[in-house]
């Protein structure tokens, strides 16, 4: 389970006639256990993709679906991880991983248990019964990340979650990043504007022109990371300085020159 | 331990009292018939607290008021807060709501006393009926604007987690707007504690306003003084209890604290 489809999908802000188009025949699929990210130009429609998956918004013609159901409200099998984290900052850290458990009406006991199990992955045990405000801007995503998780969702949708950390911060997440979907793969989507980050998690990378949005191209990473398996290293760094990495972040930032220079920025 | 700024504060107490003081009994610039020296003061609190006036002992005065002002202030925040959340929340219901209260709104709840006289009589009705009106406008408001003001990624991902509408309301909603529904109380105990005093004056058989009412008929500024400052203390008191059980309800909330 876990498939996400986007078919001929456009996106026009604002009145049908004379309104902002945003964007502009999107199609892209992406297979169960898949990691893609979406790169672009800020203001490309990026983060509107995912808001159409996790049912924020509908598409203003085509159809957005995962596993092959169209998509027509949100819901906990498509957890979301939002950049501003989107804490409940009067819950404590165990009380906002339970949230979504609570709704899906199980019973304590179990509850219990999945909340441990999320607090622990995430490294978050000693800090279960603070308020957000008490932690960090890591920490308040990784209570995130362990809400979103807990859920068991079908589809993972990551809207730039690392955006608003500090540059060391956002490196271990997403190493952390990396060590999760070893452990318990699923399908994500993720967005963002960094193309490192894009080359290092993803499995395929999808470039976006500038608006109105239309995918540019598509970078199959996976096949470059298994030939030269990255996995052998722990760290990111090592990793980006690999040739092969590199290539394929030069040939991302160069395709996205492009789309700025069109701009004339 | 007091710090430099608490000898200030105090300073200027002990000066206005020293001004108080030097402007009546001292050099007469004011006569005691026009205002009354801390002496004076003392006098009417002193018969007022043992032997009573206006028919009963200050206490019983005070109970009087403070019983009005907690029982229309608890209807109104009991009605006023949970419509301002719906029309928060509900376009709908804003949109049904909303005009009928814009043209309420502007009436001053001391306009209402003549009407819940006529209606309900000199009795405690009538003026926990003002009260009500007048507390509700800023509940309503201010629940309002709380909602309205709400993070939308917050609802966002309430959502996402399939949180169901009740809950929604009651674990999301209404705590994300609790900062704004507490200046909207703080905002409601100040309009009840106005409005029953004035309904007080206008007609009623105890209670401060009465008070302060029996006072100016029999010119007795010591009294009146009197009045006035039992009406200070008692808002003081209930204005620090509501902040207390504010500062314990947001103490998750560090940017609203001071």
């Amino acid at each position: 389970m876990g498939s996400i489809r986007f078919d001929k999908v456009d996106k026009v802000f604002g009145p049908v006639s004379g309104g902002v188009k945003a964007l502009d025949d999107i199609n892209l699929e992406i297979g169960e256990k898949e990691f893609v990210a979406i790169v672009g130009p800020s203001g490309c429609g990026k983060t509107t993709c995912l808001r159409m998956v996790a049912g924020f918004e509908p598409p203003s013609s085509g159809t957005v679906s995962v596993n092959g159901k169209a998509v027509t409200a949100p819901g906990p099998d498509r957890a979301v991880v939002f950049q501003q984290f989107a804490l409940f900052p009067w819950k404590t850290v165990r009380e906002n991983i339970d949230l979504g458990l609570r709704n899906k009406n199980l019973p304590s006991g179990e509850r219990g248990g999945l909340v441990a199990g999320a607090l622990k992955l995430m490294n978050l045990e000693s800090h279960a019964d603070a308020f957000p405000h008490q932690l960090s801007g890591g920490m308040q995503q990784r209570v995130a990340i362990a809400r979103a998780y807990v859920l068991d969702p079908d589809v993972l949708l990551m809207d730039e979650p690392f955006g608003a950390l500090d540059a060391q911060t956002r490196v271990v997440m997403q190493e952390e990043l990396v060590r999760l979907a070893r452990v318990n793969p699923r399908t994500v989507l993720f967005i963002t504007h960094a193309v490192e980050e894009a080359v290092y998690l993803a499995d395929r990378v999808a470039i976006m022109t500038r608006r109105p949005g239309r995918i540019k191209e598509v970078l199959d990473v996976r096949s470059v990371r298994q030939a030269e398996n990255w996995d052998r290293f722990e760290k990111i760094e090592d990793v980006m300085d690999l040739e092969s990495f590199v290539h394929l972040r030069t040939h991302i930032w160069k395709s996205l020159r492009e789309e700025k220079g069109a701009h004339g920025v | 331990m007091i710090g430099r700024r608490g000898w200030v504060s105090l300073g200027s107490v002990a000066a206005f009292l020293l001004l108080w003081f030097v402007l009546t009994s001292a050099t007469g610039a004011i006569s005691p018939g026009r205002f009354p020296s801390p002496a004076d003061f003392w006098v009417s609190l002193k018969q007022i607290a043992t032997r009573g006036y206006a028919g009963a002992p200050l206490l019983s005065h005070a109970l009087q008021s403070l019983k009005l002002v907690i029982m229309g202030f608890a209807i109104a925040v009991a009605t006023g807060v949970p419509l301002g959340l719906l029309m928060g929340w509900n376009r709908r219901a804003e949109a049904a709501i909303n005009p009928i209260f814009l043209i309420i709104r502007p009436i001053p709840p001391l306009a209402w006393i003549p009407l819940a006289i006529l209606w309900l009589g000199l009795g405690d009705a009538a003026k926990i009926m003002v009260i009500w009106f007048a507390a509700f406008v800023p509940s309503v408001i201010n629940s309002y604007a709380g909602v309205r003001a709400i993070d939308r990624p917050i609802i966002e991902a309430a959502r996402m987690l399939g949180t169901p509408r009740w809950r929604l309301v009651s674990e999301v909603i209404a705590p994300a707007a609790s900062p704004m529904i507490f200046t909207g109380l703080r905002l409601s105990l100040q309009a009840s504690w106005t409005t029953l005093v004035a309904a007080e004056l206008v007609g009623a058989l105890a209670g401060i306003g009465f008070v302060l009412n029996v006072a100016q008929q029999d010119i007795y500024p010591g009294m009146i003084l009197v009045g006035m400052a039992a009406v200070g203390v008692l808002g003081w008191a209930t204005t620090w209890l509501l902040g207390r059980a504010e500062r314990r309800a947001l103490a998750w909330n560090v940017a609203g604290r001071d």
